[in-house]
């Protein structure tokens, strides 16, 4: 059977046997069972010298008769039996408590029996393979001229036999204890690593301190370095063995596998710890470090233990060649003087790869806080540039930021201002990532498109670009001191910019293309590569902003507006900012967009000129009667109105001696200024008024509307609406509007009148009767809710009114129409009495006010009629 | 309430409407602050210029700034024009210049 058997695949020569005598086939037999005996003895380990002589002469016998193939095939098969009862099941056995461990967790104990299995059936191996020695030994007495091929077949015959056993009785949760294994292994290995950076740094500390002579001393302190280090080669070494031993046992790739995903596990932890949600310092320095380190350092001492090519670029290879080559390194940090091996460098660009690639997107999936700290987390940001500059993987970026984007921003919760902070800070760290542009393009476009829904998005806008102390969104302005606008900042870059390595001649050059670009006419800026980049880069923030809005003529627009709310609460004509912000504007925009506003600035300056002049004319006056009020408590702002957006005007009638006091003030100011003179806009201003009570006196900042309400009080405690209308000379509703005012800050109560004229309004004499806290009341006063500038959306919304029915029209028509549709359509047929001149946004911006107000809907991007 | 009461704690202030009378809530002017806003314009009988055809509030064309910057000039025939437009106009007239409204010798108003 087993003759048979081993002999089916090999070159039998069975027809010799029908020639040869029976003497021959005698001998054969008894040589055969002879070569059984022997090899049986030899494989168990307990022949003689007389067995093994035997043997060779069995060996050379069968041989003789051509039968070398049938004892190869005998011996080997030999050997498998023998490993099979022996090597392989003890070896497995070795592992079998630990079959049932769960979660990978296989503790200390799984060291000691992986490095005793593989220690145990080495010897095995080696053992066998002695025997195998044996037999070509035998093998070659007989044949003259010794073929070291046949020694080199054997052997490997031997290899593959012995590997297929074990894969083929390889338990499931073999690999994965090597994996556990070496994870430990490496961990410890690293820790190791760490300390000594911690020795070093000590050290270093220490001996900086020190004098000379301390110095000297302290070359003992090495001592503990080198410690370490015989540490980390004793480690080296042990899980050299253990590598060696597994390859020697024909799991060279398992091996592999086993310490290169330990390896990368280990480096996605460390890349996850250094990481962190610290954006405010740079890793990918220390994460680089660490893999030179710690994985590289390990791998290199590992393949060089294991034989494999490390060459040394000034250390010579010691004699002892391969077996020891980390003794033969004398330098404490090893890294530094060895050549590395090509394996080596492949190993340093899949480690540096995966840990660009677990950054990346460890920062990616946190992209948008990175962002809302920016520019704190600018050095997170300069990490994620280099990991994609490395992967080439932007579009995850893009990807996960915008649907972020939509998940967390996009959204009604989110003030129009937290969107823009966002959206100003995404520009400016995407820029830093991307200087093309390309993939801010495609963040920025559904942010952008978000935006142009909101009906306050140009107000924000304006007011995030010039207004420092306003609307900040908790977010802030990014760098730059805070209060700063968000206009200065950008000129304050553009400065900085411009001392950085140009000279003169460069600056004006810069600006002027800077000026111009700033500009965005619709053909693109010639493209001169040593400016094009500098100017390109300022122009995006405030471009992008511009481009939400629909044209600088509009931005130009809304400030003005409110600008003009802004000088008119002015009483101290101190416009310092607003100076600064419209010169900032004009660079912007241009000097002519501008000039309106400049002229409202004027009107301040001027007025504040004259308000002067007029009260030094009065002084030199004769005295004061009873009833008549000084000058001094009267300032005034006069405006060129053809200049300032619409005002509303309401009439109001004064007290009289405040009348008079107006009155006069225009006619000095007829004197100073003939042929010019003044008109009084009653209802506009602020008036700054003591009340004062029974038990209290109280202070007010209101308007003189508001003022003149309250006056009224003086002479009657009660008034009704009807009757308070007419001595304020204020509309009936608008006055019913306005006295809330004095009823929030508890001086007047409504009470129901007797009269049917409307409201009863009667004066809260005393605290007693108010009901209200007194520092409550202390507190307010100036929340004007009122405001007296027409925004430019009411302006829009005047002048779009007359295209409302024809848009009614058109939808019953057409069903449903686009943004687009409707502006061509308006474009087409209103061209007369007066002819379509507004822009896409603004349109937008219209039909959304109709769509708020339920008289259109807006689905899928078309609009249509409310049923 | 205090009227019912038959005093006045504001007695001995000095009121500036009636002397005589109570007040309820009392005002004291000199401790007002009043920020007024108005709107100035020249005294004249059109609203634009006859020249410039721009409004008198606003300025000629050649300037940026309205108001004193660019003055409003009267002649003897009580026509007002810009002074930068009708200097302008009289300096193009080769002989003797007309008052472009009323074709009268233009004369400046004393
Ligand atoms: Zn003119
Ligand atoms: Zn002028
Ligand atoms: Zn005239």
């Amino acid at each position: 059977m087993e003759l048979l058997g081993s002999s089916s695949s090999s070159e039998c020569n069975l027809g010799i046997l029908e020639t040869l005598s029976d003497d021959a086939i005698e001998e054969i037999t008894e040589s055969y069972s002879g070569l059984f005996t022997t090899v049986e003895s030899l494989i168990a380990g307990d022949s003689s010298v007389v067995e093994e002589k035997e043997l060779v002469s069995h060996v050379s016998t069968l041989c003789k008769y051509g039968l070398a193939s049938l004892v190869r095939d005998h011996f080997l098969s030999s050997l498998q039996q023998a490993f099979d009862k022996g090597g392989a099941s003890t070896f497995w056995l070795h592992f079998d408590n630990f079959r049932h461990n769960q979660h990978s967790d296989y503790g200390e104990e799984i060291h000691q029996a992986l490095c005793g299995a593989l220690e145990e059936i080495s010897i095995e191996k080696q053992f066998l393979e002695k025997c195998l020695s044996t037999l070509v030994h035998a093998l070659h007495s007989f044949e003259e001229q010794s073929s070291d091929s046949e020694r080199v077949e054997l052997f490997s015959r031997f290899q593959s036999m012995l590997s297929s056993t074990l894969m083929t009785t390889l338990p499931h949760h073999f690999p994965e204890i090597l994996h556990w294994y070496f994870k430990e292994k490496l961990e410890e290995l690293s820790a190791i690593m760490n300390n000594e950076d911690d020795d070093d740094d000590a050290q270093q500390l220490e001996s900086d301190g020190m004098d000379l002579d301390d110095k000297l001393r302290s070359k003992n302190g090495e001592m503990d370095v080198d410690q370490g280090f015989s540490r980390h080669d004793d480690l080296v070494k042990n899980i050299g063995k253990v590598v060696r031993n597994l390859r020697s046992i024909g799991f060279t790739s398992m091996a592999e596998n086993a310490y290169a995903s330990a390896i990368f596990l280990l480096l996605k932890a460390k890349v996850h710890d250094l990481a962190g949600d610290d954006y405010r310092t740079s890793v990918l320095g220390s994460i680089k470090e660490w893999i030179q380190t710690v994985p590289l350092q390990f791998l290199n001492a590992l393949l060089s233990y294991l034989g494999d090519s490390v060459r040394y670029g000034t250390t010579t290879t010691t004699p002892s060649g391969l077996t020891s080559p980390l003794a033969s390194c004398p330098s404490p940090s090893f890294s530094k003087v060895v050549t590395p091996s090509e394996g080596i460098v492949r190993w340093k660009l899949r480690l540096e790869y995966f840990a660009y690639e677990t950054l990346q997107d460890l920062r990616i999936a946190k992209l948008f806080e990175i962002i809302v700290d920016y520019p704190e987390s600018s050095p997170a940001i300069e990490d994620l540039k280099q990991c994609l500059e490395y992967t080439g993987q932007h579009s995850k970026l893009v990807e996960s930021f915008i649907s972020s984007l939509k998940y967390r921003l996009l959204t009604a919760g989110a003030s129009t201002n937290d969107i823009l902070h966002q959206y100003v800070s995404t520009i400016k760290a995407l820029r830093a990532i991307d200087p093309a542009g390309v993939f801010l393009e495609a963040v920025g476009e559904p942010i952008r498109d978000y935006l142009r829904g909101r009906k306050d998005t140009i107000k924000c806008i304006v007011t995030m670009l010039t207004d420092g102390s306003g609307g900040g969104g908790g977010n802030a302005n990014g760098s730059g001191n805070p209060g700063d606008s968000l206009l200065e900042e950008l000129m304050r870059d553009e400065e900085s910019q411009e001392n950085v390595g140009f000279d003169d001649d460069f600056h004006t050059d810069d600006k002027q293309a800077w000026i111009n670009a700033s500009r965005w006419e619709p053909d693109p800026v010639e493209a001169d590569p040593l400016k094009g980049s500098l100017s390109q880069r300022k122009v995006d923030i405030l471009g992008m902003l511009v481009d939400i809005i629909g044209s600088k003529e509009q931005l130009v627009n809304e400030y003005r507006v409110m600008l003009a709310e802004k000088l008119l609460n002015k009483t101290d004509y101190d416009i310092d900012t607003e100076i600064r912000t419209v010169e900032l504007l004009k660079i912007h925009f241009g000097e002519a967009s501008m000039q309106r506003c400049e002229i409202m600035l004027n009107d301040l300056i001027d007025s504040k000129r004259v308000n002067t002049n007029i009260k030094k004319a009065s002084q030199t006056g004769t005295e004061l009667g009873e009833s008549e009020l000084s000058v001094d408590i009267l300032t005034s702002t006069i405006l060129s109105t053809n200049f300032w957006p619409p005002i509303q005007d309401e009439p109001l009638v004064l007290p009289g001696p405040i009348d008079k006091l107006l009155s006069d003030y225009a006619n000095r100011y007829h004197e100073i200024k003939t042929p010019r003179k003044l008109l009084w806009k009653k209802n506009l201003g602020t008036v700054k008024l003591e009340l004062q009570f029974e038990d209290r006196a109280m202070e007010f900042t209101v308007s003189p509307t508001h003022a003149a309400i309250i006056m009224q009080f003086q002479e009657k405690k009660s008034w009704n609406s009807v009757d308070l209308a007419a001595a304020t000379g204020i509309p009936i509703d608008v006055l019913n509007r306005r006295v809330n005012l004095w009823i929030s800050k508890g001086v007047l109560r409504e009470t129901r009148g007797r009269e049917s004229n409307g409201n009863m309004y009667t004066l809260v004499e005393s605290i007693s009767d108010s009901g209200k806290n007194e520092s409550e009341e202390l507190l307010g006063g100036d929340e004007e809710s009122e405001r007296s500038i027409a925004s430019v959306e009411d302006q829009l919304r005047k002048e779009m009114t007359i295209y409302e029915k024809f848009i009614m029209g058109m939808l019953t028509n057409f069903g449903s129409m686009a943004l687009e549709r409707i502006h061509n359509t308006l474009k087409m047929f209103c061209v007369a009495d007066p002819s379509y001149d507004k822009s896409l946004q603004q349109l937008q911006s219209f039909l959304s006010g109709l769509v708020s107000e339920e008289k259109l809907e807006f689905r899928d991007g078309m609009y249509l009629l409310k049923k | 309430m205090f009227l019912n009461l038959g005093f006045c704690f504001h007695k001995k202030k000095k009121c500036f409407f009636l002397d005589s009378q109570c007040y309820y809530v009392f005002t004291d002017f000199k401790k007002t602050e009043w920020h007024a806003v108005a709107s100035w314009t020249w005294d004249a009988q059109d609203e634009t210029c006859g020249i410039c055809r721009m409004p008198f509030d606003g300025c000629c064309p050649d300037c940026k700034l309205p108001g004193d910057d660019c003055p409003l000039i009267w002649g003897a025939c009580n026509h007002s024009f810009h002074l930068h437009c009708i200097l302008k106009w009289v300096n193009s007239q080769t002989s003797q210049a007309h008052c472009p409204m009323c074709r009268r010798e233009w004369q400046f108003k004393e």
